[in-house]
């Protein structure tokens, strides 16, 4: 007999991203992180009392990345392996998957609700960020003309394309932990192995940096592979460049959120290709 | 309707679980060969652990067999085709509880690719096909254990696939679930679907099923129509009213002076589930008058009659 094949769908994809991203919004973690983030960031509101001047700002912009990256990390973590595990946890993986359905489509459609969540917490982090530095930076523009003179000195849109290389770098941390999910069999595991991946990649450009100095071919080599394996999370790292000065170089921005696209892409496809095998 | 092919063809199919990392393996399944036809309610029966539920997640492509094949409608099990025409309900469903079941419905049925003309018909015609039109718009985080497994049969339904593959559906429903779960896999039956079921309720099995296996260890110990299997083919029952003795030994020597010999003298009995729906008052089928969100088939959601039941696939 032969059988109408059932091609992949990314109407069935957004679906399961869709229910993702609905059951995430209502884990009461993801309304605890959110909150505590916009309470960080909103913190910054006292330092006007001490009144830097314009480079208080860039303190305030610092304060509010490192809420987004601390708290944008372990809601990644956390929500990711929680939102896969509930589904097979509870049985609900049993019944979706004996549907006309791709193990792709799971995987990524998990991926894509997850990335969705946390696309919405940097979107809500960064947009209170952004309206605290322009409400501070009218404020300090009223008393110190100045030192403005030519005008706001934050470069807005460089801060939100920070944020969006922040939300890239969480796409990779979130297909690293669906990677690990994809063949763990507990949410602890995946939760611990995940921080632990996320340190590494944090860390790895100093396995790089040191490769050059040690004399071992094959520890030259290992260092090498590993450093290709664990994406470079200090790229991403560009809030630096920002606030004043020259600004964010958009060819970088872009070589960045390439190298993020690609690592999801890679690292999807082995979390698919494990799964695949994955006896529910 | 190609007749010929089987719904579901099981042939040589051994399945091995890794228990230890040494590499010591678990038989679930041994050389497991068997055929349900189009159209038969087939019972899979065996105690725990003797390979039912591991042989339908292969049936639904859920596990990969270690040898042997299994065919759904001709295709092999492990493709994504195999499921177009499944439904599934799994042993104690959980469903995503933050939906109502409305949306839960809707959400399957979109998964299976119900078309949208056609999607709010559909899942409507599904739900108060299984009696749960007046708690639709309840979030199934507050059903009953009765009301998941009809939602659940609902989101096996919800696409008119034409084999419905039931694991234990009535485990842990009450009598009064228990006996509208036959009731609506008997009405499957009549709209011509094929069933396959396992359960630990041999009496329900045996009033719904064509044909059983049974399984012990992963092997198949016996195979056949339930009348092959349990039927006496060389003893009648005669149900009469009381006789006295007298009239009893008469007919004894008249039955002898024919060459037949009376085996036993019973007093029939109802059965304990027939007794209890008999006597409470809340069963839909019984003529009970359910409240909203009860888990009982409210008569007028329950297809009109046996002969005439719709299917619930949507009105054109």
């Amino acid at each position: 007999m032969s059988a109408v094949s059932v091609p992949f769908s990314f109407n069935r994809l957004a679906l399961i991203a869709s229910n993702t991203f609905l059951e995430a919004v209502r884990q009461r973690l993801f309304n605890f992180l959110l909150l505590l983030a916009i309470g960080l960031v909103a913190s910054a509101q006292f330092f006007r009392d001490f009144n830097f001047g314009s480079s208080e700002l860039k303190f305030i912009a610092d304060f509010g990345f490192g809420a987004l990256i601390f708290f944008g990390s372990a809601l990644t973590i956390t929500a990711t392996a929680q939102l896969f595990f509930s589904e097979i946890e509870n049985r609900t993986a049993l019944t979706l998957l004996a549907k006309p359905i791709w193990r792709a489509e799971f995987v990524f459609g998990k991926f894509l609700g997850v990335f969705s969540v946390i696309g919405v917490f940097c979107a809500l982090t960064i947009g209170l960020m952004m309206a605290l530095l322009w409400h501070r930076e009218g404020q300090l523009m009223a008393a110190n003309p100045e030192a403005f003179e030519a005008g706001r000195i934050m470069r807005y849109g460089d801060l939100f394309m920070v944020g969006v290389l922040q939300w890239l770098k969480f796409g990779v941390l979130s297909a690293i932990v669906l990677l690990i999910a994809s063949f763990s069999n507990t949410n602890l595991y995946t939760v611990v192995t995940g921080f632990f991946a996320l340190v590494i990649c944090h860390l790895q450009y100093l396995a790089r940096d040191s490769w050059g100095n040690v004399d071992s071919l094959i520890l030259r080599s290992v260092v090498r592979l590993l450093s290709f394996v664990f994406p470079n999370f200090q790229l991403f790292n560009l809030s630096d460049e920002i606030g004043q000065g020259a600004g964010l170089d958009p060819m970088l921005a872009g070589r960045v959120a390439l190298y993020a696209v690609v690592y999801i892409a890679v690292i999807g496809g082995l979390a698919v290709y494990s799964f695949r095998n994955r006896e529910i | 309707m190609n007749t010929s092919i089987p719904a579901i063809s099981i042939q040589g199919l051994t399945k091995d679980f890794a228990v230890t990392l040494r590499g010591v393996k678990l038989r679930a399944v041994d050389d497991l060969s068997l055929q349900v036809e189009e159209g038969q309610v087939f019972g899979l029966l065996g105690p725990n652990g003797s390979g039912k539920s591991t042989t339908i997640k292969i049936i639904l492509g859920l596990l990969e067999a270690t040898v042997g094949e299994v065919k759904v409608f001709g295709v092999p099990s492990h493709q994504v085709e195999s499921r177009r025409n499944v439904g599934y309900l799994p042993e104690a469903p959980y469903f995503y509880r933050y939906l109502s079941g409305y949306e839960l419905v809707r959400f399957y049925a979109r998964v299976c690719g119900v078309p949208k003309a056609q999607l709010k018909a559909r899942v409507d015609d599904v739900i108060d096909w299984v009696g749960l039109s007046q708690a639709a718009n309840r979030r199934v985080g507050t059903y009953s254990k009765g009301m998941l497994q009809r939602i659940g049969l609902a989101q096996a339904l919800v696409h008119d696939p034409k084999l419905i593959v039931l694991d234990e559906p009535t485990a842990g429903v009450d009598p009064v679930g228990s006996a509208e779960m036959c009731e609506l896999i008997l009405k499957l039956k009549r709209q011509g679907k094929t069933v396959l079921i396992t359960s630990h309720l041999l009496a329900q099995i045996e009033d719904v099923c064509d044909r059983v296996a049974i399984l012990d260890h992963g092997k198949l110990m016996v195979e056949g129509s339930l009348l092959e299997l349990v039927g006496q083919r060389d003893r009648q029952a005669l149900i009469v009213d009381p006789l006295p003795a007298s009239d009893i030994e008469a007919l004894r020597e008249w039955l002898a002076s024919r060459g037949h010999v009376l085996n036993a003298i019973e007093q029939p009995r109802a059965r304990l589930d027939q007794l209890f729906l008999s006597k409470i008052s809340r069963a839909g089928h019984l003529g009970g008058n359910p409240g909203v969100g009860s888990n009982v088939v409210p008569k007028s959601s329950v297809p009109k009659s046996s002969s005439s039941a719709p299917s619930f696939t949507p009105k054109a």
